[in-house]
């Protein structure tokens, strides 16, 4: 019986078994068109949620876009018209790559007043501001702490935390400013959030596509803040914000905004609540899209961002009088 | 009275060059190809008194490749230990041997323009059905023999993200969507072969030429992925005997 064991298994299952392959399309305009529309298809995952909010309709969208893509045309040509298709889509997380170009869509800063100044912060840290990795941070003349966090792309370290809280101590309050913080590595955002929660805190959650179809997710998974094991800070915050807080820094707000001490101040976030995969186009462009949805404590995607607790803007009037509208708020509030 | 058992080790350890053609859809949908570089070991214990043998491999595969624009580029690298039991029918100086074997495969694709899907891992169990034939036969007055070496998985089991999934929520928020998957010659239709000569060159080393495929595929979780490794080999085989008193 052993010996015809093989051939049995040879004419019996081979033919079940086939090649894994995925479709390619031909490295031609319309090729590129088709491949970087699937990929949106299928992968993108706020397709459903826009056009719920935005009336966003993909298929339109290939309608609209798929009579604009022709063989004769040159690749600035196309790229320009992939771009504009991009676009629809409304998120600074989709991004097309080309060595000559990159395709996004910034309105979710660009349409609005930046409300920071570099001439005005420089004014407020001074000269003889301390430097903790990637955050710089200083005492004020009346007692509040002040931090300044410009990107979550640059690490933090504990020590560094522990260095910095020490130094406030003494400190009434903290001010935290991620104003023009476009995101990074959301463990950062996560590492600082940790210190500014007492007990393990539910911040939002979080769920990924399980299939091709628009709707295909997987459960909502909570997501929780664990305190951190070291040093803390129970006393009120401030954070600072402006429409250009994305991504990581969104998701900061976002753990920052269910804490009982901790006020939001400034303009509206920017958003960008879908962590975002990559893939590439026949032609070797890569794109870049909104992958993994994440939500807030409602089940609501804070993709569009996040409204304050607080909207100051920055004045005309405070700046010619080298005074930052939206830190003189949050000090004062501290101070009450 | 003296009673003693021989054990024949046949030991191969062969290098190998070829195209690597992989993908891997929860980096991207286009194929990348290239080239990649397999060592290989195998070892086979037969006693004399015995028709089933042991085997045991370890494959090691590096590769670097890139998409059909030249543009991005993907490093692909894998072990992969087999271990298996053959019985052995002989007519003459033909051979043939079938069995079982489990493969334990560990490795990585790595996506070098990807920024949160950078890397794919892989790892699985394989069980597989096994068989070699050889028939040696005189050329220039010295024996000369030619083998076929033959896997099949049948079924085993493996790790994947879901479709959409990040590792981030795999490994730092601990949250699992059937990562670990069932795999059948459907659902994971792979295949390991090799066709190789051997050439002695002296009593106890023999030369060995051969072809090495193995082209692993997976569509799990709606994703796609398959590594096809072809290479040229080259090694020497050699016999050891040991004897037990």
């Amino acid at each position: 019986m052993a010996k015809w064991f093989l051939p049995f298994y040879l004419f019996t299952f081979l033919p079940f078994t086939s090649c894994v392959d995925e479709e390619e399309f031909p490295d031609t305009p319309q090729g590129n068109f088709e491949a970087l529309w699937q990929i949106i298809d299928q992968h993108y995952c706020f397709l459903d949620y826009k056009q719920h909010e935005i009336g966003l309709d993909w298929q339109q969208v290939y309608n609209k876009y798929k009579v604009r893509v022709n063989k004769g045309m040159t690749n600035q040509q196309l790229f320009e018209v992939l771009a504009d298709m991009l676009s629809e889509l409304r998120d600074g997380h989709v991004n097309m790559n080309a060595a000559h170009d990159y395709a996004r869509n910034w309105s979710w800063h660009e349409d609005y007043p930046s409300n920071f100044s570099d001439s005005l912060l420089r004014a407020y840290l001074g000269r003889d501001y301390k430097i903790a990795a990637g955050i710089d941070y200083r005492v004020l003349d009346d007692n509040i702490g002040y931090v300044r966090y410009e990107s979550f792309q640059q690490g933090v370290g504990e020590g560094n935390l522990n260095e910095m809280l020490s130094e406030f101590m003494t400190c009434n309050g903290i001010i935290i400013d991620i104003r023009n913080n476009g995101g990074g590595d959301l463990s950062n955002a996560q590492q600082l959030a940790a210190r500014f929660v007492q007990q393990k805190t539910l911040v939002g959650y979080i769920q990924h596509k399980t299939g091709k179809g628009h709707s295909d997710f997987s459960a909502m998974e909570p997501r929780y803040l664990e305190p951190s094991k070291q040093l803390r800070w129970h006393k009120p915050v401030c954070v600072l914000t402006n429409r250009h807080v994305y991504s990581a820094a969104n998701e900061f707000t976002l753990y920052m905004h269910t804490l009982p001490n901790v006020k939001i101040v400034g303009d509206h976030t920017g958003g960008g609540a879908g962590m975002p995969f990559s893939s590439s186009l026949p032609n070797g462009w890569s794109v870049r899209f909104s992958a993994v949805p994440m939500y807030d404590t409602q089940r609501q995607p804070a993709e569009f961002g996040i409204e304050p607790d607080y909207r100051v803007d920055l004045t005309v009037d405070d700046f010619k009088r080298g005074k930052d509208t939206i830190i003189e708020f949050a000090r004062k509030l501290l101070a009450e | 009275m003296v009673v003693s058992a021989q054990t024949v080790h046949n030991t191969a350890w062969q290098v190998g060059v070829g195209s690597t053609n992989i993908l891997d859809t929860y980096l991207s949908q286009e194929k990348f190809s290239g080239v990649g570089i397999t060592l290989l070991n195998s070892d086979e214990r037969l006693r004399d008194s015995c028709r089933w043998s042991t085997i045991v491999e370890h494959e090691l595969n590096m590769s670097s490749v890139e998409d059909r624009a030249g543009k991005r580029e993907e490093l692909q690298g894998g072990y992969t230990l087999f271990l298996g039991r053959q019985y052995l029918w002989q007519w003459g100086t033909l051979r043939l041997q079938a069995g079982a074997m489990a493969a334990a495969d560990l490795g990585f694709i790595y996506n070098t323009s990807n920024s949160n899907n950078p890397a794919q891992g892989r790892v699985s169990l394989q069980l597989m059905p096994t068989a070699t034939t050889s028939y040696t036969l005189r050329l220039w007055r010295r024996p000369l023999k030619l083998r076929y070496e033959l896997q099949l998985p049948l079924a085993g089991v493996m790790f994947s993200p879901n479709y959409g999934q990040s590792y981030y929520e795999i490994f730092s928020l601990g949250d699992y969507d059937h990562n670990i998957v069932p795999t059948t010659f459907v659902s994971a239709p792979n295949l390991r072969h090799q066709l190789s000569v051997d050439y002695p060159v002296s009593r106890r080393l023999t030369l060995r030429l051969g072809y090495l495929g193995h082209y692993q595929q997976a569509n799990v979780n709606n994703l796609k992925s398959h590594i096809y490794h072809h290479r040229l080999m080259i090694g020497v085989v050699a016999d050891f005997l040991k004897v037990k008193r």
